[in-house]
């Protein structure tokens, strides 16, 4: 007779323990925080590489970063010089301006809308040739012609964008010439898109260079401690027991490495702001450079703290078997 | 409490480590395998806390098939399965205690409750004035009791060993044999893998003899306590 059908296996119970503290969700997470704690000061030198790492791989993301944010920023300045002009032969009456303030400012990509009277015109002129305004000596307002100049919304500045608004704005009965400094948009176009395809290149590199380092040496931090991964799996650690603490000090890590990092990149950057203008020809502090607005430093800190989990979790896969 | 049924295990297609076993082994007996190195021991031994699964055949532990189990069940069983293995498995960056405190940490004991079993545990092995200390300043038989107390602290329902007298000089080995005793007293299942013909000579317990991946001959407890007597 087959006994081994006879009998129904009962479920595998776990032993049967003491009601204790420390039970519930809460208090897991507290066991697994102060084991994750408890690691990290047994292996305070394989911490200290680790963390060390991350904080190097990240202060080189945030210092291409910074780079990059502060030209973006300067060719954002520098953009606001595109503006369309439409040019007139007389005088607009102000009835005449606010009609065609309205039916341009009804353009989409309309910014600002600034009526140049000849007046104004001569005033700017003059203006622009000072010390030598004798040039000027006769003449008289009437030569110059008057124009309305629009600023642009941002997203408009690049030259297709322009050549459609330009378009719409022909269409507008009374506007006939038209100039936008085409050459000097295009040139400007053609920098922006060069310096962002160097950018993204660059920053794609650094990141791919970024997570292969970090995850590597999360990798050999965990290998330097499979035997305590192999001895919990064997006194019957379930894997999230065995996971957790691992994944608690792969966010410490990724964490405090951010933390690290972006403290190092404060104090480089408040270092060339006040070092840097006796080796450089312009001064620092008054060009306008920035720090990384609060969101990027949030979303490097939020970085770290990913790496760190994604590095811990990929990581055991590989050495829990069971 | 043990029971194996045909089975057989090849690591490789033509490497066979075990060939048709079948064995049983009741709840509360004590179990010396022993044969030459390669007969099979401790792939038998690895078979019954869920770290190998037979190529054929069915191994029933506590009446659970350990040979369909499913991988998040593993944990459970090896809850109430002790093992020590030949070279101990203990961490050496971790104090003695830590080593032992693992087993109940893993079932998710409190830390005052761990400390008394803890202590308790280790006091009946004799190690209570090292608890302190690390595991890589401790002798050859030091260690190995301390694998014991981490494989006996929650009272498991089997304790499986391999090789646990391997280094050891007489003395340690009568201790660590009475051990196994007293485990099996307190009505611990035991198996122990071993070549060591002078534990099992001193032991009188239920013999099983493997060679090249076979049972070659099963000696029961009454024999073996008579061939003593004679």
């Amino acid at each position: 007779m087959n006994r081994w059908k006879k009998k129904q296996p009962k479920p595998i119970k776990p032993n049967k323990r003491p009601k204790l503290a420390g039970e519930g969700f809460g208090g897991r997470l507290g066991y697994f925080a102060s084991r994750a704690l408890t690691n990290i000061r047994q292996n305070v030198f394989v911490n200290v590489v680790t963390i060390g790492t991350i904080t190097l791989a990240l202060l080189i993301v945030a210092l291409f970063l910074l780079i990059f944010v502060n030209l973006e920023s300067a060719a954002d300045t520098w953009s606001e010089r595109v503006q369309v002009t439409a040019y007139f032969d007389h005088e607009l009456a102000q009835q005449e301006q606010t009609a065609l303030r309205g039916k341009i400012s009804a353009i989409p990509g309309t910014a600002k809308v600034t009526y140049v009277s000849r007046d104004e015109a001569l005033k700017r002129f003059k203006s622009r040739l000072r010390g030598q305004e004798t040039l000027l000596e006769g003449v008289r307002s009437e030569v110059l012609p008057t124009s309305i100049e629009i600023a642009l919304k941002k997203s408009y500045r690049d030259s297709g964008m322009i050549e459609a608004y330009v378009a719409s704005l022909k269409r507008i009965s009374g506007i006939s010439e038209v100039q936008y400094g085409e050459e000097w948009v295009q040139r400007f176009n053609t920098f922006l898109n060069f310096m962002r395809l160097v950018g993204a290149l660059l920053g794609g590199f650094l990141v791919i260079a970024v997570l292969f380092i970090v995850s590597n040496t999360i990798k050999l931090t965990i290998y330097a401690r499979r035997d305590e991964l192999e001895v919990m799996s064997l006194v019957g650690a379930t894997r999230f027991f065995i996971k957790a603490p691992f994944l608690i000090e792969g966010i410490i890590q990724g964490g405090s490495g951010a933390l690290l990092a972006m403290g190092l990149l404060y104090g480089l950057y408040e270092g060339f702001l006040h070092n840097a203008g006796s080796l450089l020809t312009f001064n620092p502090t008054t060009a306008g450079l920035a720090f990384l607005p609060s969101e990027y430093v949030g979303g490097i800190i939020l970085a770290g703290i990913l790496l760190g989990f994604i590095g811990s979790i990929t990581s055991l896969k590989r050495f829990i078997t069971v | 409490m043990i029971q194996l049924h045909n089975v057989s295990l090849a690591y490789q297609k033509d490497a066979t480590a075990l060939n048709a076993i079948d064995l049983r082994i009741e709840k509360g007996e004590f179990v010396f395998l022993t044969g030459p190195s390669g007969a099979g021991k401790t792939t038998l031994l690895r078979l019954l806390y869920g770290a190998l699964t037979p190529t054929s055949g069915q191994v029933l532990i506590d009446g659970q098939n350990v040979s369909r189990m499913p991988a998040s069940q593993i944990p459970h069983l090896r809850r109430m399965v002790g093992v020590v293995f030949q070279d101990f498995k203990l961490l050496s960056n971790r104090t003695v205690f830590e080593n032992v405190a693992i087993t109940l940490e893993v079932l998710g004991w409190g830390r005052v409750d761990i400390g008394k079993k803890v202590m308790h545990t280790l006091r009946q092995m004799g190690m209570e004035s090292k608890i302190n200390l690390t595991t890589e300043r401790l002798s050859g038989g030091e260690q190995q009791r301390v694998a014991l107390a981490r494989a006996l602290v929650n009272d498991p329902k089997i304790l499986l060993a391999d090789e646990p007298t391997g280094n050891l000089d007489d003395a340690n080995k009568n201790q660590i044999l009475n051990i196994f005793k007293e485990a099996n007293i307190r009505g611990t299942t035991v198996v122990v893998a071993t070549h060591d013909r002078r534990l099992i000579e001193h032991a009188h317990k239920r013999l099983v003899i493997l060679n090249k991946g076979e049972i070659v001959e099963q000696v029961e407890e009454e024999t073996t306590q008579a061939n003593q007597a004679q």
